[in-house]
């Protein structure tokens, strides 16, 4: 797998249409209106053309990354929004806006032009009520099965019963499926179980010791995330949830998503030096949940609490240390705002920027010890190398993000494709591993963690010689935000994970009125059934491990 | 020199100490011999089990482990004893009740059954059949039958898959390792247990006034690297602990049971290891043998040192994938250890 993918027009070295005029012309009649949020034009179009329209804005305007679904019940419609952007330049947006009847809240799938949509349609037959015409399988997916009604929808009645028995719900003529003489086993992989990493449930259907069959069975942790969050004003209030999502340490890069959406929805412009701070918090949080995710990856394929784990979890300490120093916290930081962070570094600087810089005097030698202790060990290479391989099409059309995606070449990352932050201003790389393989991702954690502390050293160079009087960490903002109505947001981050946006639409008030967040682990979990069909349980496990995923960012 | 080998064995020499003759002495002195011996072992497991191992891995990964109870925590082992055992046993509904009672208990009595042929030095010493090394081996292989019988009663699905990788495992392996141990056997020209021991005790060669006894793992390494691989496996430690694979299949034949049955189980992987450390000094360390100490205080030094050696080799080597793990043991174990057979016969052949 080379990264030397023609793209469809390579021999024609036109110009992508861009901007909303140009992308109108190319939809032509599919477009019946128009709309203009913050981050991207709008398209509204009809319900039974959807696939046409994204097909044709993929094949011939480049967008080929589909990065969030959002769907909502309006006062008059039904509506869903495809979030579009470009793996080659993330800066090229397009929102594709599909309204259905209030009566008939049918529309056509995407899930034949972009995998990812499966999930995300299902998340929003879910928790909306909106049915995918055309969709392999219309199920619920946050929620059980036996659930009544839709909890987003306007006319949902919380205080009828929720969930009928199993038994009531089954259909008593539906044929037993078992076959007599069938040579697969069926095995319920989790919610319990030591390798899936929080309560995950994967139903496997097994030939031998192979796997024929996955299916991951999520919702077990969702919270209600987004509706918590609508339920919050944007100054303040909201600002703690994120840390509650990605809660294996990368709590900023979580809190960044929202400020970031937040700030751009509301023109706050964050000062020079807050995005410094931020920069340096966010790369720390990086490594934390790096490390955590190579030492999992490594008990997954070792089987027992073995040194590299120990070690794993040690080198974690260390940066949550720095954190707590940082923020008063370990886990839920809960440390920056609307406009900056809440407080300076932590007095007497010195000692602070002195217990970083031992840190990362330390780290090149932690990280040489891995590269002992796992990489370059033949047996995990054995178990590594070629297997659970997702080829770089298929993670596009999945829309797999992060290490994931950079595990199999796909040179993408926000920090340097959307910059924000004080990324832009730094000296890193931007790390991709062509084995498209289990192995290519634990190898792009190990590397990306360097980068980080590539990063965070040029961070405090900038901080420890930042005049006195400058230190500005927040802008001046409003008490009350109150963002205009219908305006629509879609920002996203390069979280530790992958790509985690944050749509939010206002209504005018000091709330959100919708609010929906894209998380990279919904959509890179969505790979494990194509990482895995055919293999060796084992390396479904391993497969499963690295992906990293943190169930409270899946289930939300 | 006090001979290391006593040729009177321990149940003669019970029954000679309550002046006891006879069938009624053999009997009396037999069973008493093996209580104490069993014993013996369980208490070399619950300290190995409870303790040790905790103590070992611990050291392996930076930390402390248990020292909150007793004189470095060794009173850890007696609460975990009463632990354990209080413990609800929990039997799931659907098991194959007889089958699934038993197979615990094959567990640790094949391996304790295994150490009745087993030279401990001083004396200590249950039985001296002339098919000592085969009746070892025959007695450790009964605990396939316990593990199949866990894996295929308990009615579970993570049971089932770990009851055939375990077979899998014990098939693959246990042809290596009693290959390898023929090539021994090539070597002595018995099966006795105390007659090859005894021929370890000569002198291999001399070198400045030390003399290194002809001890079956300096005269072919190979075969002993072979054995220490296979005996691995045999006792299901990384890299080869598939058929537990706790991340893969939960606890694989044992993930049904719970309190006394757990114990049981336990105990019987551990007496399993120190059975496969005790084989491995008889047939390629001299047995009990060694300078100095009393001749039962080196072989416990060799069973605990081979204990320490899984220990290790559980920290930190990833373990195999299944497919893989089978051929290393077909395709590897299996070629090496006839060629190391066949050389051997050649070899021994053409010098005798």
């Amino acid at each position: 797998m080379s990264l030397e993918e023609p793209t469809p027009e390579d021999g024609a070295v036109e110009v992508l249409p861009t901007t909303g005029d140009e992308i109108a012309e190319l939809l032509g009649d599919l477009v019946v209106d128009r709309e203009e949020h913050v981050n991207a034009p709008g398209f509204v179009i009809r319900p039974d053309t959807v696939q046409e329209t994204l097909r044709r804005l993929r094949d011939e305007a480049g967008f080929d990354h589909l990065s969030c679904v959002t769907a909502e019940e309006r006062e008059d419609r039904y509506e869903s929004i495809y979030h579009l952007t470009s793996f080659d330049d993330r800066q090229r947006e397009a929102s594709v806006i599909v309204p259905t009847t209030k009566d008939d809240p049918v529309s056509e799938s995407a899930e034949p032009v972009f995998r990812t949509a499966d999930w995300h349609e299902r998340e929003a037959y879910d928790l909306i009520g909106i049915d995918y015409d055309d969709h392999p399988d219309l199920r619920r997916i946050l929620l059980p099965d036996t659930w009544q009604g839709h909890p987003l929808s306007q006319n949902y009645d919380q205080d009828r019963p929720q969930i009928v028995t199993l038994k009531e719900w089954e259909n008593p003529l539906a044929d037993d499926h078992r076959e007599e003489e069938g040579d697969t086993m069926y095995v319920n992989i989790g919610p319990h179980h030591p390798a899936t990493h929080g309560v995950l449930h994967v139903k496997t259907v097994l030939d031998g010791e192979q796997v024929a069959d996955v299916d991951p069975d999520i919702g077990y942790l969702h919270r209600c995330e987004e509706q918590m969050c609508q339920t919050k004003t944007y100054r303040h209030q909201i600002m703690p949830y994120p840390d509650r999502w990605d809660y294996a340490s990368s709590g900023l890069l979580n809190e960044w998503a929202y400020a970031r959406a937040a700030e751009d929805l509301n023109d706050i412009e964050v000062p020079e030096y807050a995005q410094i701070i931020r920069t340096m918090g966010a790369e720390f949080c990086r490594i934390a949940s790096h490390m955590l995710a190579v030492g999992t990856f490594a008990l997954d394929v070792y089987g027992d609490f073995t040194a590299i784990f120990m070690y794993a979890m040690r080198d974690r300490e260390k940066v949550q240390s720095v954190l707590e120093e940082l923020t008063g916290q370990r886990m839920m930081f809960n440390y920056f705002r609307l406009g900056g962070v809440v407080w300076d570094l932590p007095e007497p600087r010195e000692d602070f920027f002195e217990m970083i810089r031992d840190y990362l005097d330390e780290l090149p030698q932690a990280v040489e010890e891995y590269h002992d202790l796992i990489t370059s060990n033949e047996i995990l290479q054995a178990r590594t190398i070629d297997t659970g391989v997702l080829p770089p099409e298929v993670a596009k059309s999945y829309g797999a993000t992060g290490p994931v995606a950079r595990g199999s070449g796909i040179d993408y990352d926000l920090r340097r494709d959307d910059p924000y932050g004080y990324y832009d201003e730094l000296e890193w790389d931007v790390i991709t591993e062509d084995g498209c393989d289990n192995f290519s991702r634990l190898l792009v954690r190990l590397r990306e963690v360097e980068e980080s502390a590539k990063i965070i050293e040029q961070c405090l160079d900038l901080l420890e010689d930042w005049p006195e009087d400058e230190r500005n960490i927040q802008a001046n903002v409003p008490r009350t935000l109150r963002p205009d109505d219908d305006t629509e947001i879609y920002r996203a981050v390069e979280a530790a994970k992958g790509e985690l946006g944050i749509y939010i639409r206002a209504d005018g008030t000091e709330k959100p009125g919708r609010f929906k967040i894209r998380s990279p682990c919904f959509s890179n979990l969505q790979t494990l059934p194509e990482m895995s069909t055919g293999e060796y349980i084992p390396d479904m496990v391993a497969s499963l491990g690295s992906l990293d995923i943190v169930l409270g960012e899946v289930d939300r | 020199m006090v001979p290391l080998q006593s040729q009177v064995l321990l149940p003669e020499r019970i029954a000679g100490l309550l002046g006891l003759s006879g069938t009624v002495g053999q009997i009396v002195g037999g069973l008493l011999g093996a209580f104490l011996i069993a014993n013996l072992l369980l208490v070399q497991t619950a300290i190995a089990g409870p303790w040790a191992k905790r103590k070992i891995t611990a050291a392996f990964t930076d930390r402390i482990a248990v020292n909150r109870i007793g004189p470095f925590g060794l009173l850890t082992i007696v609460t975990d004893a009463v632990r354990l055992l209080s413990k609800e046993l929990v039997i799931p509904e659907g098991v194959d009740r007889p089958a699934y009672d038993l197979g615990p208990l094959l567990v640790p009595f094949s391996a304790l059954l295994g150490f009745a042929v087993i030279p401990m030095g001083n004396g200590i010493h249950l039985a001296d059949p002339e098919t000592g090394a085969v009746f070892a081996f025959a007695a450790s292989s009964i605990a396939s039958l316990g593990l199949v019988m866990m894996g295929y009663a308990s009615n579970n699905k993570y049971s089932l898959l770990g009851g055939l990788r375990a077979i899998a495992s014990n098939i693959a392996y246990e042809i290596p390792l009693i290959v390898t141990a023929a090539s021994v056997i090539i070597f002595t020209g018995t099966l006795q247990m105390s007659e090859i021991v005894a021929q370890q005790t000569e002198p291999l060669l001399s070198i400045a006034g030390v003399t290194i006894p002809q001890w079956f793992a300096f005269v072919n390494p190979f075969a002993f690297v072979l054995f220490v691989i296979a005996n691995l496996a045999e006792v299901g430690r990384n890299p080869f602990d598939v058929p537990e694979a706790p991340t893969e299949i939960v606890a694989g034949y044992q993930t049904e049971y719970s309190s006394v049955y757990f114990v049981l189980i336990y105990l019987g992987e551990f007496i399993h290891i120190f059975l496969g450390g005790a084989l491995a000094a008889t047939l390629f360390l001299g047995g009990p043998a060694g300078p100095f100490l009393p001749g039962f205080v080196w072989f416990l030094i060799k069973i605990w040192g081979f204990y320490l050696f899984t220990q290790w080799a559980r920290s930190a080597i990833p373990r195999l994938r299944v497919d893989q793990f089978l051929d290393v043991g077909w395709k590897g174990m299996l070629v090496l250890s006839f060629a190391n057979l066949v050389l051997t016969a050649v070899i021994v052949g053409v010098i005798a």
